[in-house]
């Protein structure tokens, strides 16, 4: 088995008392697009946000291309917290895309974009702006580079979102509900930008409620529940052929209103 | 310094201490009665009422303080009227704090949901139950953190009717550290008489959100 | 008051101008500057030292202004500090107001939604970026209406420096009222003054908010 780009081995995490995570093995390989489904408070977005160590984790192990992060391993077997320049490093190979954008108020998109690629990667001025003007391009925001987000549409955040996390050509890209706060009608700019990513090779491990995207663009859907993983596979397997009561009892409300 | 100065000093400061609550208290009721009224006279919707209204509140918002006590006092004394130095004190703080709160009570009732107001039109309440019973009881609420930190400003400022005379603590400390010689001494005394003071007033505020809040989601 | 009285005194009414400009400014760059830094420290993570800051804070803000003047100016000279009027009245400002800035950055550290850092820290900023480039200038925003507010009252705050003999309009003018036994009129002027004086740096602070948060969303805005 090749090193998947990442594996999650047995993670656990309680916030205080209550169990957040139980035990989670998952491992996304190398231009995967995996969907974490579920309902509210299963667990989704905290599993995707141990992923970068936005959230720290109890217990097992959680490895980029093989390496562990937000712990290193001591000599006498026991961990420590990584150090803070190495997880700097190792962040700034994983994108991420969050829910409510965050994109930088005080700064133009172009600046947004470009403000990580001359702090964090050290590009000069001008590069970082040449390289953020044409990833604006490829998510079709050229012509918005010099507007402020306060005036952009949620669909057009998103979508410097997306490029801002792109311009660090990171090596794999996590994305927590990124639909979920846009009114529908735009989030079909954002989905689209993403099946582009993922049909461009992109590594990509997607939280989210839209099951037709899923369907169609996912290789693998892995269902959460109560911080445990229910059911994994394709979509089809998921979708249609799943024998696990929750996974149905989730899906019969998406059934009622779609087809996929 | 001998202890018998030490005890007679606080003995003093005290009493002082004693003034100056009254003093505040005084004016700050005095402030309650005129923001009151100075609020509805804004929110009247009468033309006139409004622009005195917010002359009001702009000019006693504007002046500092302590040309405002100056100003009754010699105001009052040019017509001939010879003001008692606590009449000039408390009416100075009253007046100045009155703008404060009426722009606070002000504040506080727009930020009751309109929705309310609208429902109990909707229902059939008459304007007095309107305000009597949806729009003031939430404006009191909502405006008890602003209004505790405008007693705190009115405790600090009542140091200044020293100037017209009234023996509160900044007076009487000046008196001490006068005829004792000893002005660090005195001061921090009285620094710390005020502290007290604004310690009880902020428990007081703790209770009073507490006791208003009992019953409302925030 | 007749016009010959106020020519006569036009010199020194003026100086006092001056020296209330100067109090008010050079008060007010302290009270910026140690405010500010208190609210850096504060973000450290040391226990006793944000219990000393607040303290200091406490201090400050819950005891009157003109007490820690009388502290400073006749009680200076017993631990060694033989200040001018002027000295006095500067640094006291400056000290008085620093407590308040000092709150109201605070404030405004807390109002940078979470969301930003989170991605600043995502993308692999380091503390030092995530600081300078991401939270201070939302924050500065944010705490603006506050300063203003604070620079407004400092300028009344002015006033107090008359009774420890800092020769500002204050002082100036109640000279000029004892010489020329012309109290009410005096102290009459010294309120219109004022009252201009406030009203005009309300609306230019009003004007310079709004020109500073051009860039966010007019719901933003509104709030």
């Amino acid at each position: 088995m090749s090193a998947a780009m990442i594996e999650l081995s047995a993670v656990s995490k309680s916030f205080g008392a209550a169990p957040v995570l139980r035990a989670v093995d998952l491992a996304v390989g190398k231009s995967e697009v995996v969907c974490l489904i579920g309902p509210s408070g299963s667990g989704k977005s905290t599993l995707l946000r141990c992923v970068n160590f936005l959230e720290s984790y109890d217990s097992g192990e959680i490895r980029i291309e093989g390496r562990l992060i937000g712990y290193e391993d001591r000599p006498d077997g026991t961990r420590r917290l990584m150090r803070q320049r190495a997880l700097r490093e190792m962040r700034c190979e994983i994108g991420m895309v969050f829910q409510h954008f965050n994109l930088w108020p005080h700064m133009s998109a172009l600046q947004n974009v470009a403000e990580p690629l001359r702090r964090v990667r050290g590009l000069s001025a001008p590069a970082a702006a040449e390289r953020a003007k044409q990833v604006l391009a490829r998510v079709g925001l050229a012509d918005k580079a010099a507007s402020y987000p306060g005036h952009l549409s949620g669909g057009q955040q998103q979508r410097v979102a997306i490029a801002r996390a792109l311009a660090m050509q990171p090596r794999l890209m996590l994305f927590d509900e990124p639909t979920s706060a846009l009114d529908p009608e735009l989030v079909g700019e954002v989905l689209e930008v993403m099946r582009s990513l993922a049909s461009e090779g992109m590594t990509m491990l997607i939280v989210t409620h839209e099951m037709g995207f899923a369907a169609k663009v996912a290789d693998r859907i892995a269902f959460l529940d109560g911080g445990r993983i229910v059911e994994s596979g394709p979509p089809r397997q998921v979708f249609h052929e799943s024998q696990e009561p929750r996974v149905r009892q989730f899906l019969q409300t998406y059934h009622d209103r779609n087809s996929f | 310094m001998q202890p018998q100065v030490i005890a007679h000093s606080l003995a003093y400061l005290t009493l002082a201490a004693g003034m100056t609550i009254y003093v505040s208290v005084a004016g700050i009721v005095l402030g309650m009665g005129l923001g009151f009224a100075v609020c509805l006279a804004r929110v009247s919707g009468n033309p006139v009422l409004t622009r005195a209204g917010a002359f009001y509140v702009s000019f006693f918002r504007g002046v500092p303080v302590l040309v405002q006590l100056l100003f009754i006092y010699y105001f009052l004394a040019e017509f001939g009227i010879d003001v008692p130095a606590m009449a000039a004190a408390i009416g100075g703080l009253g007046l100045a704090s009155g703008a404060f709160q009426a722009e606070i009570l002000r504040g506080a009732l727009n930020a009751v949901p309109r929705g309310q107001a609208e429902a109990a039109t909707a229902v059939g309440f008459s304007r007095i139950d309107i305000w009597r019973r949806i729009l003031l009881p939430q404006a009191l609420r909502i405006s008890v953190p602003p209004l505790i930190n405008e007693f705190t400003l009115l405790l600090k400022a009542s140091s200044l009717v020293s100037v017209v005379g009234i023996a509160e603590l900044t007076r009487v400390s000046m008196n001490i550290a006068s005829s004792t010689y000893r002005p660090l001494e005195a001061y921090a005394g009285a620094g710390l008489f005020y502290l007290a003071i604004n310690l009880c007033l902020a428990g007081l505020g703790i209770l009073a959100e507490r006791r208003l809040s009992a019953g409302s989601a925030r | 008051m007749s016009f010959e009285v106020l020519w006569r005194y036009a010199p020194s009414l003026l100086s006092g101008f001056a020296v209330t400009i100067l109090c008010w400014l050079g008060g007010s760059a302290l009270g910026l500057a140690v405010g500010f830094a208190i609210a850096l420290l504060y973000r450290l993570p040391f226990a006793p030292l944000r219990w000393l800051l607040r303290v200091y804070i406490e201090i400050l803000r819950g005891t009157p202004f003109l007490v820690q003047l009388f502290l400073l100016y006749s009680g200076g000279p017993f631990i060694g500090l033989r200040l001018e009027a002027t000295t006095a009245g500067v640094l006291g400002l400056g000290l008085y107001s620093s407590a308040y800035f000092a709150e109201a950055f605070r404030a405004g550290f807390s109002a940078v939604p979470r969301g930003q850092i989170e991605a600043a820290t995502s993308i692999g900023m380091n503390s030092f970026d995530i600081l300078w480039r991401i939270a201070l200038p939302t924050m500065l925003v944010a705490t603006l209406p506050a300063i203003v507010n604070l620079l407004i009252v400092l300028s009344k705050e002015t006033v107090i420096l008359s009774i420890i003999t800092v020769p500002e309009l204050m002082y100036q003018m109640q000279t000029m009222a004892a010489e020329t036994f012309t109290a009410f009129n005096a102290i009459f002027a010294m309120a219109i003054f004022y009252w201009l004086l406030v009203e005009t740096v309300s609306r230019l602070g009003y004007r310079l908010e709004r020109r500073v948060t051009a860039y966010l969303s007019p719901e933003a805005r509104a709030s």
